[in-house]
């Protein structure tokens, strides 16, 4: 499959950091995109965030992470709720913020170690969760005091149905995505 | 959700919108980290401060209340899990959760701090141009070795630019399929898939154009850079926020 | 004196589809010029030769005496292109900073970058929305932010890729009479389109393109009743044996 502009060769470092630009608006459009299904609604922006893990994989993805995070830092209202901040990251939420950045990390390594089997894809993804939930749950649980039990029913549990959905729909949209992108050339840099 | 595009920033003349971008930049950020360690009444003091500037620029209160709306959320939840989590002596016996004195100073302890720091950023973000912001950040992360601080630079701006027409193509794309009776739909993976496909494909689409017409425009990493020219006053409010950072510790 | 001498370019694509085949074409300067042609003919394709964003299969294109695959920068310096989408070519955050854009990369010092810009967007009228964000204005604004752009880094010759697509026609009109001023500014215009009502009045040639190729080139009063057979409609005024009249009365 070609795109309109395949034949264009824009030096590869732009078209990535186009890319990896794109990625990091559309994660913190992602903050405000929810489906609102059952008791939690589905935020799609650690979709999102795995997607551009798949995609882009270990160095654009994590550009894009840490441009998004500065760009929050910084005082933009790119964190859901509107507000941005460092209040934002020292706040009980910032954890699975800041666990964006070791998540796309092991998707990333995953995907560039293995072949794009769909099934790399899942497993990379589910390792990311965890990693994610690990940050935030412990960073909750340090802000606020709680036991950890009482973090892991907050900080965690509710959402895991939600995340078995993003995973299984992520999977076969990064198949059908990554032609788009021309991942090849750009996992040698 | 154009109104999230405003950024929040107020128009102005003060002192604050007239600082150098890259020290007001440090001095947020000196301050937020000091909140960190401040008692209470370092607390009380920075309050005090952050109070009178937020009256001198302006702040229009409703904006304060709609900002802090989902913060507050955040507070109340961290303060409720904090003053029933510490030991020592107890305030309250309600059935079998215990509220101890210790609690209820450490949750208003940790919620103040973060209210602070949330104050500093608004004040911050009201009184900064985002497109002067990444200015800043250039100039900052030129020292830092490994970071291509002009690619970053470019990056928050494409950002900025595209994240309302990315949010503005994805309410296009709910419209749409609400108008085609989507919400009967009760499967999670259908809906998903549906929404997110199209967003996705738009959005990598228009980020195969924009690379060819930044091309077309000479698109280089060597670029000039905004000039930021520091003042006396800068320099001023630099110290008087390190000379209160201090204050605050001890 | 010919700005552009095009010979013998031919582009075929990746998976060996004929973009545009021996082409061979001058253009002088100051000259405005409309390539008309149906989906597919090759308009695109052969714009995109003339800064560099493709590399010719066969053949070169010459501007003004130094080839563009000896010196794409200098070309894509020269030959300033507005694309068919106005929203995906518009870079900065805010309209000042979108057309700073290219003087900046062209490492001009600031205050020369904030003259060429301050003249910009008096040229297409936009000094009054300088610190406007871009995606709050109207299409036809977009589009002649997209000229700013170009402008602001002394391009001489003005390409135009379906400058009137998705435009209403208050739109059109703004658009039209931004190229027309341009070109008696003094710059060269070429226009891709495949509706020639709009534009033929003020042009002063007509190139009708089909699968890759040039098979008419002349003056508009020439050659147009043929549009029809190329599969371009004709202007109305046309086809009831009249002149063609200007969109900008
Ligand atoms: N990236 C590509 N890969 C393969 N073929 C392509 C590519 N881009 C264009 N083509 C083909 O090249 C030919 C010329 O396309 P081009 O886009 O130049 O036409 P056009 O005259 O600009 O058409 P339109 O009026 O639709 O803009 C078409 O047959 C098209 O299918
Ligand atoms: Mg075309």
């Amino acid at each position: 499959m070609t795109t309109a502009t395949t034949e264009i060769n824009p030096a590869d470092t732009l078209r990535m950091t186009v890319y990896a630009s794109l990625s990091a608006a559309l994660i913190a459009a992602g903050a405000y995109m929810a489906i609102p299904i059952g008791p939690v609604p589905i935020v799609l922006q650690n979709f999102f965030v795995m997607l551009t893990a798949l995609l882009l994989a270990v160095r654009w993805g994590m550009g894009a992470i840490a441009v998004y995070l500065l760009a929050g830092v910084c005082g933009l209202p790119v964190f859901a709720g509107g507000m941005g901040g460092i209040g934002r990251l020292a706040g009980p939420t910032g954890g699975y913020l800041i666990g964006y950045l070791p998540m796309v990390l092991i998707i990333g390594l995953i995907v560039e170690k293995t072949d794009k089997r769909m099934i790399f894809d899942i497993l990379a993804m589910i390792l990311g969760t965890i990693i994610l939930y690990t940050c935030g749950v412990t960073w909750l649980k340090t802000v606020t005091g709680m036991a950890w039990s009482e973090a892991f029913t907050l900080g965690m549990y509710p959402f895991l149905i939600g995340d078995a959905v993003k995973i299984a729909v992520a999977a076969p949209l990064a198949r059908s995505l990554r032609p788009l992108i021309r991942q090849a050339e750009t996992l040698k840099i | 959700m154009a109104d999230v595009t405003a950024f929040s920033y107020l128009t102005g003349a003060s002192a604050l919108h007239k600082m150098d971008v890259r020290f007001k930049l440090a001095s947020m950020i000196l301050c937020s980290l000091t909140t960190v360690k401040t008692q209470f009444a370092g607390l009380f003091f920075l309050t005090l401060v952050l109070g009178i500037i937020l009256l001198y620029i302006r702040f229009p209160l409703k904006t304060l209340i709609r900002e802090l709306r989902y913060f507050s959320v955040l507070l109340l939840f961290v303060f409720i899990a904090r003053s029933l989590s510490a030991p020592g002596l107890p305030f309250i016996k309600l059935g079998f959760v215990t509220v101890t004195y210790k609690g209820i100073s450490d949750g208003a302890l940790v919620c103040w701090r973060l209210l602070n720091i949330v104050f500093t950023g608004l004040i911050f973000v009201a009184t900064t141009r985002p497109s002067t912001l990444k200015t800043a950040v250039e100039w900052w992360l030129k020292p830092v070795p490994f970071i291509p601080e002009q690619r970053v630079a470019v990056m928050i701006s494409l950002m900025i630019r595209f994240m309302p027409v990315i949010l503005e193509q994805a309410r296009e794309t709910a419209d749409a399929q609400k108008a085609r009776g989507v919400e009967n739909r009760k499967n999670p993976f259908y809906r998903l898939k549906k929404i997110a496909l199209p967003v996705l494909i738009r959005t990598f689409v228009t980020a195969d154009e924009l690379s060819v017409a930044m091309d077309a425009r000479c698109y280089t990493e060597k670029r000039t850079s905004m000039k930021l020219t520091a003042g006396k006053n800068d320099w001023l409010i630099l110290g008087g926020v390190i000379l209160l950072c201090c204050l605050m510790v001890v | 004196m010919n700005i552009i001498e095009i010979k013998n370019l031919s582009h075929r694509f990746a998976n060996g589809e004929i973009g545009i085949d021996d082409i061979n074409l001058t253009i002088r300067e100051g000259e405005f010029v409309v390539f008309a042609g149906m989906n597919g003919s090759g308009k695109t394709t052969l714009f995109r030769h003339l800064n560099g964003l493709l590399t010719p299969s066969g053949g070169s294109v010459i501007l003004d005496g130094i080839s563009v695959a000896d010196d794409p920068k200098r070309a894509r310096r020269m030959v300033g292109m507005v694309f068919q989408n106005a929203d995906s070519q518009i870079v900065g955050e805010t309209v000042y900073d979108d057309v700073a854009f290219g003087p900046e990369n062209l490492g001009l010092e600031q205050a020369m970058i904030a003259q060429r810009v301050s003249e910009a967007l008096h040229a297409v009228g936009l000094n009054a929305h300088a610190d406007k964000r871009p995606h709050l204005l109207s299409g036809g604004e977009k589009r002649r932010l997209a000229i700013a752009g170009i402008l602001a880094m002394g391009s001489r010759v003005l390409v135009f890729d379906e400058p009137f697509s998705n435009l209403d026609y208050p739109g059109i009109c703004q658009v039209l009479k931004q190229i027309v001023s341009l070109h008696h500014a003094g710059h060269t215009i070429l226009i891709a389109t495949h509706d020639l009502e709009k534009v033929i009045f003020h042009a002063q040639r007509l190139i009708f393109m089909k699968d890759g190729n040039i098979i008419q080139d002349g003056a508009p009063d020439d050659n147009l009743k043929e549009a029809e057979r190329f599969g371009v409609r004709t202007p109305c005024a046309t086809h009831f044996g009249k002149e063609p009249i200007s969109w900008l009365t």
